[in-house]
């Protein structure tokens, strides 16, 4: 009897161990990734990436700042596919309104992310549709939308924008959306409120969370950030045409998942995983360009290295809760 | 000497890291009512679950007249001729009486492909005949019947094929005393045709009366198996328990009074479908027992009160007059609430123990800039989960890794860390083994010492009877019943009013 006690608990201190070591590599995976391709890349193209690292980096802007609110809504289990619709639509509007003011034509995008972030949750949350299916029609739905605005012509932003297409400003933006991102998921009751969300939706609701109006307002905040994402956007290309912000979503779910993050979210999620992910994503992207592949064939590998990824990442045991 | 019909050898199962059935051996003989006991967690349900095909076999075997047996399911099962009455309802809604009769069963019906539902509807009215269960119609919706009638159904779909082991999963307790009688006939009938029936129930004078060996588990080991007319009740409390149980089991005192102070008042609480016009005063330091069987609506007042329920109506309202309507407004009013479902509704399975337990208390823990620090996070949680003396490895650890006793207990680290005043318990002791179960005696006692109000929901009657001030007992969603705490207080008493209803049973 005694040995058995004994045998019993050594089992669990190695299932433990074992346990904490797959969490380490989890976690250490992403990073040692991004280095390894990172290298191998400069190595293959003779260190042309190290020398255009300011072109590299000017892609991941726009989808780290809109993976940030797709990082919360994933968190708490949920999924959005309209990400690269908002981004047009919210694109255009900016453009629109740049020719009065372009103070206002920031807001303007935003409250225009922010209205279709809120169709979505609306959608989602009290009508029960899945969200996956709410945010494919939405998806769909808008990119109609912006079809039919750029129909005669693309949609072209005050000359003005140009003005402030610098690295800076773009690099600052960025990093003010993720450290307020980093700390409101963090350091309050906000992170570990999506988490609980994420890891058991109705047991959350029975610790008090008032899981709906959350859920409701992380998908406006997720259409807001996104808005915010279209001026930096805007002040890159300058006009939006019928394919603006197009497969934006698949960008997000890949940098995410590549971050490191599991896909039904929870409590094993990391803030890191946005800012690895994003940065892995461009630098396979870019790296699989400067190698002269067809877009073709880019597709074609992108698509086996988020198989991988997903395999790996996949959180078995909750993958029941995506909502 | 009887020949043996069932060795079970070396039999082992665990989940997870929690060993249910450790290393068990005994053989059950032919044409003998065979008890198993234990206190809850003990083993015996998922000892029958694996003889029976609900659960695959850790490790070990069955061995049925000489031939091992391991089925996948319990239609396997029931062809290698043994057969379940389970603890929940075992049929299927939405079915007709014959069609779950013959669940598994269907094709003896089928010709060409082509189920015969006139055969299938003859044989089981045949059959109902049989048993003297006349006014059941086979080809009736399931639903149309109630909890007992249902029971009798399972009774013949477990029984009609004559199976050379019943299985009788702790049945008796949702039966009324002609049910009972029922099933008693029944056991009989298979015992004289020299079948086997395994009998588990928690009421000792039954089983010493019913059957005729009794083998004893206690945290999943095997501890003996023995004959009924050597043993007495004690002997028998003693060998599941493993030592004297002594009066500090439950709560040892008897007419202390309870403060006339009323701290939350229910009134004409309706949910449509589960409990009709409920209403009652919970007083300070009292512990309040809900009884009844699991459909009386009792569980849902436990949710109506902490502002859960959908669609309630009436008024749920504390001693300053402030109503409560959501889940919310339920813990910043103080009052706390562990559901029956724990691993839905109590805990965040896949987060850490130290995220369960500080989660409701995050407002008074942050700063005045809302900010929250990890160190006192860590230590709140830390402070908590040691109070309660949660087995765990650090904090950090996720609450699925623990078994059913060490999650409840994170769950009232959480509201002891909240320090609620009210606290609802549905079910706090279910599935939970004796030692932590004293543990919450314990600490429900010390509580309500501390002038917390305790509302305890339980389908255990022993432990309402233990520790309640008062009992209030439902059926079909009304209140049917209140006693006082009285010593002289047995489960007979309530279980009379939790089937017949009735006012009657006010102690004297």
């Amino acid at each position: 009897m005694e040995n058995q006690v004994k045998t019993s608990t050594e089992n669990k201190e190695q299932q433990l161990k074992k346990l904490s070591k797959m969490t380490m590599i989890r976690s250490l995976l992403p990073i040692a990734g991004l280095i390894i391709i990172f290298l191998m890349f400069n190595a293959l193209t003779n260190f042309r990436m190290m020398n255009n690292l300011p072109l590299v980096l000017s892609q991941v802007y726009v989808t780290m700042i809109s993976a940030t609110g797709v990082f919360f809504i994933m968190t708490m289990g949920g999924l959005d596919f309209s990400q690269g619709s908002i981004l047009g639509i919210a694109s255009i509007v900016v453009c629109m309104v740049s020719k009065t003011s372009i103070p206002l034509a920031i807001v303007a995008g935003v409250a225009a992310g922010a209205a279709i972030g809120a169709i979505n949750g609306y959608f989602y949350v009290y009508r029960k549709i899945k969200s996956f299916i709410v945010t494919i029609c939405t998806m769909f739905l808008f990119r109609g939308f912006i079809k039919y605005l750029t129909t005669n012509a693309p949609v072209a932003g005050s000359a003005m924008l140009i003005n402030f297409d610098s690295t800076e400003l773009k690099l600052a933006c960025t990093l003010v959306v993720l450290i307020v991102g980093f700390i409101l998921f963090r350091f309050t009751k906000f992170g570990t409120y999506l988490k609980a969300v994420g890891a058991g939706e109705k047991a959350a609701m029975f610790s008090g969370i008032r899981t709906d109006r959350m859920k409701f307002l992380i998908y406006t905040l997720a259409g807001a950030i996104t808005g915010f994402a279209a001026f930096i956007n805007v002040i890159k290309v300058g006009s939006v045409t019928s394919s603006g912000g197009n497969q934006l979503e698949t960008q997000i779910l890949i940098a995410l998942v590549l971050g490191g993050m599991p896909i039904s979210g929870g409590a094993k999620v990391r803030f890191e995983n946005i800012i690895v992910g994003s940065l892995l994503y461009i630098v396979l992207n870019s790296g699989l360009t400067m190698m002269g592949f067809t877009t073709q064939m880019m597709q074609l590998i992108q698509g086996v290295v988020f198989l991988i990824f997903v395999a790996v990442f996949a959180d078995r045991q909750s993958l029941q809760v995506i909502k | 000497m009887s020949e043996v019909r069932l060795q079970v050898k070396n039999l082992c199962k665990s989940f997870g890291i929690t060993k249910a059935v450790q290393n068990v051996s005994f053989n059950v003989n032919k044409g003998e009512v065979h008890a198993l006991i234990g206190e809850n967690g003990s083993g015996k349900s998922t000892l029958t679950n694996m003889l029976t095909g609900i659960y695959s076999i850790g490790s070990g075997t069955f061995i049925l007249d000489g031939k091992e047996i391991h089925p996948k399911n319990q239609v396997e099962a029931n062809n290698e001729g043994v057969s379940i009455i389970v603890q929940e309802l075992g049929t299927l809604s939405g079915l007709t009486v014959a069609e779950n009769i013959f669940l598994g069963h269907e094709d003896q019906f089928v010709h060409m492909g082509i189920k015969n539902t006139n055969a299938m509807n003859k044989k089981a009215t045949e059959l109902l005949k049989q048993y003297g269960f006349d006014r059941i119609k086979a080809a009736d919706i399931i639903d149309n019947y109630n909890f007992e009638d249902r029971k009798l159904v399972e009774i013949v779909k477990a029984t009609y094929f004559n199976p050379k082991i019943v299985v009788i999963d702790e049945t008796t307790t949702a039966l009324s005393q002609e049910g009972r009688e029922e099933l008693y006939k029944h056991m009989n009938r298979i015992r004289e045709s020299g079948n086997t029936v395994i009998f588990i129930s928690h009421d000792l004078p039954e089983i010493l009366d019913k059957s005729d060996t009794i083998t004893i588990l206690r945290d999943g080991v095997y501890i003996d198996t023995v004959k009924s007319k050597d043993v007495t009740e004690d002997d028998l409390k003693r060998l599941m328990v493993g030592r004297e149980v002594t009066g500090d089991y439950y709560r040892a005192d008897y007419g202390e009074k309870v403060s006339d102070e009323v701290v939350l008042s229910v009134k004409d609480v309706t949910v449509p479908g589960l409990i009709e016009d409920v209403s009652f005063d919970l007083h300070k330091g009292e512990i309040l027992g809900f009884g009844g069987l699991s459909e009386s609506g009792m569980h849902e007042i436990g949710k109506a009160i902490f502002g859960a329920s959908y669609d309630r109506t009436g008024t749920v309202q504390l001693a300053d007059g402030t109503q409560i309507n959501d889940i919310p407004s339920a813990i910043k009013h103080s009052i706390a609430y562990t559901s029956k479902d724990r691993d839905n509704e109590s805990v965040v399975l896949n987060q850490s123990i130290g995220d369960n337990i500080c989660l409701p208390s995050l407002d008074s823990l942050a700063n005045k800039l809302h900010l929250l620090s990890d160190k006192k996070l860590r230590e709140f949680s830390n402070q908590f989960a040691k109070q309660m003396s949660v087995k765990m490895v650090n904090v950090n650890q996720f609450v699925s890794e623990l078994s059913g006793g060490n999650k409840q207990k994170v769950v009232l680290a959480r509201w002891i860390g909240k320090d609620s005043d009210i606290v609802v318990l549905d079910s706090p002791t279910r599935g939970i083994d004796i030692k932590v179960k004293q543990d919450i005696y314990q600490l429900m006692n010390q509580m309500r010492k501390n002038g917390k109000s305790i509302i305890m929901i339980s389908e255990e009657l022993m432990e309402l009877i233990g520790m309640c001030d008062r009992i209030i007992i439902m059926k079909d969603g009304k209140i049917s019943g209140e006693l006082e705490r009285d010593e002289a207080m047995d489960e007979n008493s309530l279980i009379t009013m939790m089937v017949y209803g009735g006012r009657n049973g006010e102690s004297s």
